[in-house]
């Protein structure tokens, strides 16, 4: 048990359906069904429910990173707010550092250090250096002890020299930084990163991408959530896609490309795109998984499917590209990525 | 294994470190607090300026030159109507502060997304709520001297009474006021919103508890009604404190309902706050604003 360090076992999340926001009801919250009677009008009506998570399995070893990919609304967040007891599930079981999150929260809450939320986790009207010293005392590091943490953090960090004003000076990427820094004060065994690298520049996002990849090698197991996939195959050991509340695929990063590796990806340019182009191209024998996507505001479309044999398919993408104010402006065929591997799983992009 | 070898955390939990951390949250609170320059206005204009309204009223009532002012006397006991009037609306402000504040101390740390944070970590959860409400006593105690003062040189009050006995009602009010803000704080966390019963309980306090008026002059059912509101005891206890010499025997009995009141407060706020975090657990309320 102890060699796991987060183990999940046919976790289900239930929700009751909120009207209007696009909950799908899965099911009624009784099993005979709603039978109103007029005289049992102040009883009330059983509660449809929301299935947010479906059955999701989970090991993650000692040491590792774990990336769990998944559209919006896919469950993933869900999954992570179980795994750091903000969320009792409704069924199922799950532990964490050998802990049970339910029956045992405050020693999961221990060994775990979390990133949720990013820079809206600390408090704007204090200073960096404040809120690592708050949050010392709430995860319970002697004050003595404390001190000497902060003080490592922040110059690793390299916020040494903005330590001492208030955050709300500060740009996302400082405040994503002590956020970070929040995680790790306790030097706790589990990381819990929630789209660690979300809003920040490339030159930052880059150096956050380093520091996940020092923590590692210093011994912490990190489960990682991210909508960059480069993020994720760059970092993850093994990588779990999650969609509608179940993990659909779980692998090391070459073992999900292996699955679509006999495939080939076209992906195109082009201006003048329209709808009914796209039922065109996708009636070609061998093509499937369009995706469409606008680039900026400009009247140029990122086209990309895959295909079995490019070579035959080609030429008939060019017949129906071509003409009615429709223009191909460039045109590549790659490799696999693991966006690729997702859309092929999901039917879906993962900003979708 | 490699991680457990090199991965050794620095928490040492245990009573002291929960006391740690609820002095952690009174640091952070009141940091934040004095970082609001707004707050000197609420020290030192808002006390002032709040009893203003029923002071000229009484006065227009009264005439001039107070000659209307013996029935007020017979009723009362007491000859310091502006003193009477700052003492009922101070009781009152207090309350209304708190369920403000500390009613609302979960609700804004939702808003700003700093609650998931605070409750990821192993502290004692009413901590949070209990570190939020001490720099408020000390700032709402800090007005209340304040606003003596002013009354006292401003408008020539004479505060005839005892300091020690009226820090002593203050000291017995205390579980009955921050009791219902720890209730509020519980019902606000749930319904995200509750300003109509913010409305509704300093609206029954304004008429039920006598701020400006002895309750002699309300019928019946309503001196019966207003004998199960604390704040009815803490604003009798109060005026006899600050403004008589009638000493601690007249106090006694409120402090006792005070005392009473206070459990009972204590005792529903903290059984909401637990069912509050229970149903979170359940429901991802925390998370959502």
């Amino acid at each position: 048990m102890l060699d796991l360090a987060v183990e999940a076992h046919q976790l289900i999340k239930k929700f009751p359906a909120r009207p209007g926001t696009g909950d799908k009801p899965l099911e009624s919250g009784s099993a005979s069904g709603p039978k109103k009677k007029r005289w049992q009008f102040w009883k009330k009506e059983p509660k449809a429910m929301f299935t947010a998570v479906n059955g999701v399995d989970i090991q993650i070893q000692r040491g590792e990173i774990f990336g769990l990919l998944g559209p919006n609304g896919a469950g993933k967040s869900t999954t992570i707010r179980m795994l750091c007891t903000l969320l009792e599930p409704t069924s199922g079981t799950a532990r964490v550092n050998g802990y049970d999150i339910v029956k045992q929260a405050n020693d999961v809450r221990r060994s775990l250090g979390t990133v949720l939320a990013g820079e809206r986790s600390i408090y704007w009207k204090l200073t960096g250096r404040e809120n690592l010293e708050y949050f010392a005392a709430l995860y319970h590091i002697p004050a003595a002890v404390a001190k000497k943490r902060v003080d490592e953090l922040i110059e690793r960090m390299e916020l040494k020299d903005r330590a001492n004003e208030l955050v709300e000076k500060y740009s996302t990427g400082m405040r994503q930084r002590i956020a970070i820094a929040k995680a790790l004060l306790a030097r706790p065994p589990i990381l819990l990163l929630d789209e660690p690298t979300l809003g920040l520049d490339p030159q930052a996002a880059r150096n956050l991408r380093e520091l996940i990849a020092q923590l590692k090698q210093e011994g912490h197991t990190i489960l990682l959530t991210t909508h960059y996939m480069e993020e994720a195959d760059q970092l993850s050991d093994r990588i779990g896609i999650i969609d509608t509340g179940k993990v659909i695929a779980l692998d090391t990063p070459a073992g999900l490309k292996r699955r679509i590796e006999q495939k080939e990806v076209i992906k195109l340019e082009v201006t003048g795109w329209h709808d009914e182009l796209g039922d065109k191209l996708r009636s070609i024998n061998g093509i499937e998984n369009l995706m469409t996507r606008r680039q900026g505001e400009a009247d140029l479309w990122e086209v990309n499917m895959q295909a079995h044999n490019s070579r035959t398919a080609i030429p008939r993408i060019v017949e129906h590209i071509s003409g009615n104010g429709t223009r191909l402006v460039n045109m590549n065929i790659v490799k696999p990525s693991l966006e690729d591997v997702f859309i092929h799983l999901t039917g879906k992009a993962l900003r979708d | 294994m490699r991680s457990e070898m090199n991965v050794r955390s620095l928490a040492v939990p245990g009573f002291f470190a929960d006391v740690q951390a609820l002095w952690a949250v009174v640091r952070r609170e009141w940091t934040i607090f004095v970082r609001y320059p707004s707050w000197i206005i609420a020290m030192f204009i808002w006390p002032v300026i709040f009893p203003m309204g029923y002071i000229l009223t009484a006065r227009a009532l009264s005439g001039i030159d107070g000659s209307g002012l013996t029935t007020f006397q017979n009723t009362t006991g007491l000859n310091e109507y502006v003193g009477y009037i700052a003492v009922g609306t101070m009781v009152w402000m207090w309350q209304n502060i708190v369920l403000w504040a500390v009613g609302y101390s979960l609700r804004n740390e939702q808003m700003r997304g700093t609650l998931e944070s605070n409750w990821l970590s192993p502290t004692w959860r009413f901590a949070y709520l209990l570190g939020s409400s001490i720099p408020q006593m000390v700032s709402m105690f800090m007005l209340m001297l304040v606003s003596g003062l002013e009354y006292a040189f401003l408008f020539k009050v004479d505060f005839d009474g005892s300091l020690w006995l009226t820090l002593l009602v203050i000291l017995a009010a205390i579980p009955s006021v921050y009791g219902l803000g720890f209730a509020f704080a519980s019902v606000v966390i749930t319904m995200k919103e509750a300003n109509a019963f913010v409305f509704l309980v300093r609206g029954v306090v304004m008429i039920f508890c006598g701020i400006t008026y002895p309750l002699a002059i309300l019928p019946g059912w309503m001196q019966t009604v207003s004998q199960w509101l604390p704040q009815t005891y803490i604003i009798h206890a109060m005026r006899t404190a600050a403004l008589s010499t009638e000493g601690f025997s007249a106090i006694a009995f409120d402090l006792k309902m005070l005392l009473l009141f206070g459990a009972f407060w204590l005792a529903v706020g903290y059984l909401l706050f637990s069912m509050m975090e229970r149903r979170a657990r359940q429901t991802g309320a925390i998370g959502q604003y």
